[in-house]
This record gives C-alpha cells, sequence and structure tokens, in this order.
C-alpha cells in the first residue's frame, strides 16, 4: 500500500500534466486536420492541373491498385480520374514514392485517359542536394518526361533532352537523384498500367 | 518606489541579456541545429524563430507555474513533456495556415523539442523564478535567437541568391554562391560571426 502511495506521490503531476497535454494536442488536431488535409489535397490538385490543364476535378477512383515498385513492398496506390468540364475523362493522377539521393522522394505522377503518354510528373517532397539533386524539380528535366510514352523509361547521360522518348538525360552532377525519378516514375506507371489493364479500367494495348 | 524600481531594472536586465549578453546562439552556442539548419533563406529562419518564441514562452509558462510541485528527478522530463506539447501545437498550427513554409523547414519543427535554448532557459530560469521573470526571459531569449538567426539567414541568402525577401541586392554582375545554401555555407558564416562577436566583445577562445 505505502508503495503506491509514494508513486502517486512522486509521479501524480507527471500523470495529470500528460492528460492536460494529450487534451490539449487532441483539441488542436482536431480543429487543424481538416484545413491540413485540405492543403494537402489542394496542392496536389494543383501540381496535376499544371500537367494536365483542361481538368476540371480530380475524383478518387474507388478501387484502390495494388503494386510492388520497389522489390518486396506491397503498397496500395489511390488513383485519382481527371475530368474536364463536360465530365469527360482526360487523365489519371497517383502519388508515387522512392528513394532518393538524401531522403525519400515523393511525386505526383500524371497520365493521359489511355495511359498511353506521361502527362509529366511534379515533385510533392523531397530534400536532394541543392543545386545539383534539386534540379529534379526544374522544367528542363521535367520536360523530358511530358509526353513520354507510359513504360519502361531509361535514364542516358548523353542526349538531347528536348527530345521526348523514353530516354530520360540524367542531370549532370545528380545520377542518383536522377536515377530515383526515372525508377521511381518508371515503376509506378509500368505496374500501375498493367493493374489497370488487368482490372479492365482502362483498354487493352494488344488488341 | 525604490522596490519597483529595482524590479524594472531587474525586468530590463533579463530582457537584455537574451538579446545581446546571454545571446543563445552567439555567446551561449546552444541551439546549433536550427541555427546551422534553417538559415538557408531569411523566410524559414523567421518563421522558425517565431516557432521558438512561441514555445519558449509558453513552456516558460507552465514551467514557472509548477516550479514548486516539481521532483528533482522528475523535472526534465516534466520539462519535455511541456516543450513536446507546444512544438506539436505551433507544428499543426504552421501545417494548417503556412503549408509551403512547413515544408521547407520539414523535420526542423518537431526537432525543436529537443532544442536546448528551451530547456536551458526552463532549467536555468523558469524552475527557479517567478511568473513575471520568466516571461521577460523567454521573450528576450526568443527575439535573440530570432535575431541571429535572421542576421546568418541574410548573409547567407544574399551571397547564394543575391536576394533577400525576393529583392534583389546584388549588382547583376555578381554569380550567386550555391555553397552559401548548402550546410558548408552554414559552418562557414557562422564561424566568421561567432569571430566577429568575440572580436567585437574582446573575448578570448
Amino acid at each position: 500500500m505505502s508503495k503506491i502511495k509514494y508513486f502517486v506521490q512522486q509521479s501524480w503531476l507527471l500523470i495529470v500534466a500528460s492528460f492536460c497535454f494529450g487534451l490539449l494536442i487532441a483539441v488542436t488536431n482536431a480543429a487543424l486536420s481538416p484545413t491540413i488535409k485540405q492543403n494537402e489535397i489542394n496542392k496536389r490538385n494543383r501540381l496535376v492541373k499544371a500537367l494536365l490543364p483542361e481538368a476540371k476535378d480530380f475524383i478518387l477512383y474507388e478501387e484502390q491498385i495494388e503494386i510492388q515498385p520497389f522489390r518486396g513492398k506491397t503498397e496500395n496506390v489511390e488513383i485519382y480520374r481527371a475530368v474536364s468540364e463536360a465530365n469527360e475523362c482526360i487523365g489519371w493522377s497517383f502519388e508515387a514514392v522512392g528513394s532518393g539521393f538524401a531522403d525519400k522522394i515523393k511525386l505526383v505522377i500524371a497520365l493521359d485517359k489511355n495511359f498511353e503518354k506521361i502527362a509529366g510528373f511534379d515533385v510533392l517532397s523531397s530534400n536532394e542536394t541543392p543545386g545539383f539533386g534539386d534540379q529534379i524539380k526544374y522544367d528542363y528535366f521535367r520536360g523530358q518526361f511530358k509526353g513520354a510514352p507510359a513504360g519502361e523509361l531509361k535514364l542516358v547521360t548523353v542526349g538531347e533532352p528536348g527530345e521526348i522518348d523514353s530516354q530520360i538525360v540524367a542531370i549532370s552532377g545528380a545520377t542518383i537523384s536522377s536515377e530515383a525519378v526515372v525508377e521511381i516514375v518508371s515503376n509506378y506507371v509500368t505496374q500501375v498500367k498493367e493493374q489497370m489493364q488487368k482490372k479492365g479500367i482502362i483498354g487493352n494495348d494488344e488488341q | 518606489m525604490t522596490n519597483s524600481n529595482a524590479k524594472t531594472a531587474r525586468y530590463a536586465q533579463t530582457l537584455i541579456a537574451g538579446l545581446w549578453r546571454e545571446n543563445p546562439v552567439f555567446r551561449l552556442l546552444l541551439g546549433m541545429c536550427p541555427t546551422l539548419a534553417v538559415t538557408a533563406a531569411v523566410k524559414p529562419a523567421l518563421t522558425m524563430g517565431c516557432c521558438v518564441i512561441f514555445v519558449l514562452i509558453c513552456s516558460n509558462i507552465i514551467v514557472s507555474l509548477m516550479r514548486n510541485l516539481l521532483k528533482p528527478h522528475l523535472r526534465i522530463l516534466m520539462f519535455t513533456l511541456t516543450i513536446a506539447t507546444f512544438v506539436t501545437i505551433a507544428d499543426l498550427f504552421l501545417k494548417a495556415f503556412v503549408p509551403r513554409m512547413s515544408e521547407m523547414l520539414g523535420p526542423y519543427v518537431p526537432l525543436i523539442i529537443v532544442n536546448c535554448i528551451i530547456i536551458c532557459r526552463a532549467e536555468a530560469c523558469a524552475s527557479k523564478n517567478a511568473l513575471v521573470v520568466s516571461i521577460i526571459d523567454a521573450i528576450g531569449m526568443g527575439i535573440g535567437f530570432t535575431v541571429t538567426l535572421c542576421v546568418l539567414a541574410a548573409v547567407r541568402e544574399l551571397l547564394s541568391t543575391g536576394k533577400i525577401f525576393e529583392v534583389s541586392l546584388m549588382p547583376d554582375a555578381f554569380v550567386p554562391w550555391a555553397a552559401m545554401s548548402m550546410p558548408v555555407g552554414a559552418f562557414i558564416t557562422l564561424g566568421l560571426l561567432l569571430g566577429l562577436v568575440n572580436t567585437v566583445t574582446g573575448k578570448k577562445a
């Protein structure tokens, strides 16, 4: 009995404070979490809208796609259908994550409605080296993906960045960052495409 | 009358101590992690400074109020708990109202929890002094920290981009030094500024 008394005597302040502080955080979180969620959605929509300019709204597709972008790791991808003002599907977008040079790179990738061509990607979050790796955000690098075929992409060190094909010219001085982006885009696009064809969401190329 | 005068003088001294005599970065060399990490540009440095001021004031208030209830062996635990609460709240506010800045600062906002300036002030000032002194101390230290961060950030931003707050300040011929926005620039700038401050104050290493 005296042991319990001693315990309470010593720690009552800690217990009371933990409870009060926990409550304080819970209230703040409840008040702010809708705004935070909306901010994230706004950002993604803003980026995708730049890639698919005709899109008016983005609707979450009811079916989640399960893929294995990197060895042994299964991931659920939420696919968004971009619709125009006339309510026609004009493209698709989804988020993709992979390891970069310093930290994870989180991208949002957009494709045309038949999954034939990549409409482009943008960086949601990354922590690549300023001046080198962070050039993955620059237009000259991202531009190479715009209109590239939705399939395997290949990183090359020498080439013409203006040419739109499955070859992506690496950023000089940032091979690892370039490689990471190409790998993320390539893996996600091919696997999501494959799964969506299997499920019959989009037409089959071979037919 | 003299009593209240002495009090005012003490408050003023406490406030000024944080700004210069006991400046957390230049004189106490505390909180080096955010000092080096978020000073690539003035805006994130200013945001970081404001967050630290908020957390410092709140934690000093709470610690000062419960200073007579603290058990010596549990005090650090209580400090950390208090600080963590207010940092989490500050982080949520940043995410909700300035999402871009929150992204820029990344993990450094949650890392304020282990910022030694705040623990130091809780231990050295708030747990021993009355409420008013603790609040004034928090304001002084917080502003001292923010101003230092901004000075460091201004130097680095100017040299790495030629601009401060999007305003071009350098001649057209200026070639930006990309290295200044990287960690190496932070170390060099901090070292040079510390040297400068030590020269001005005549302090020997």
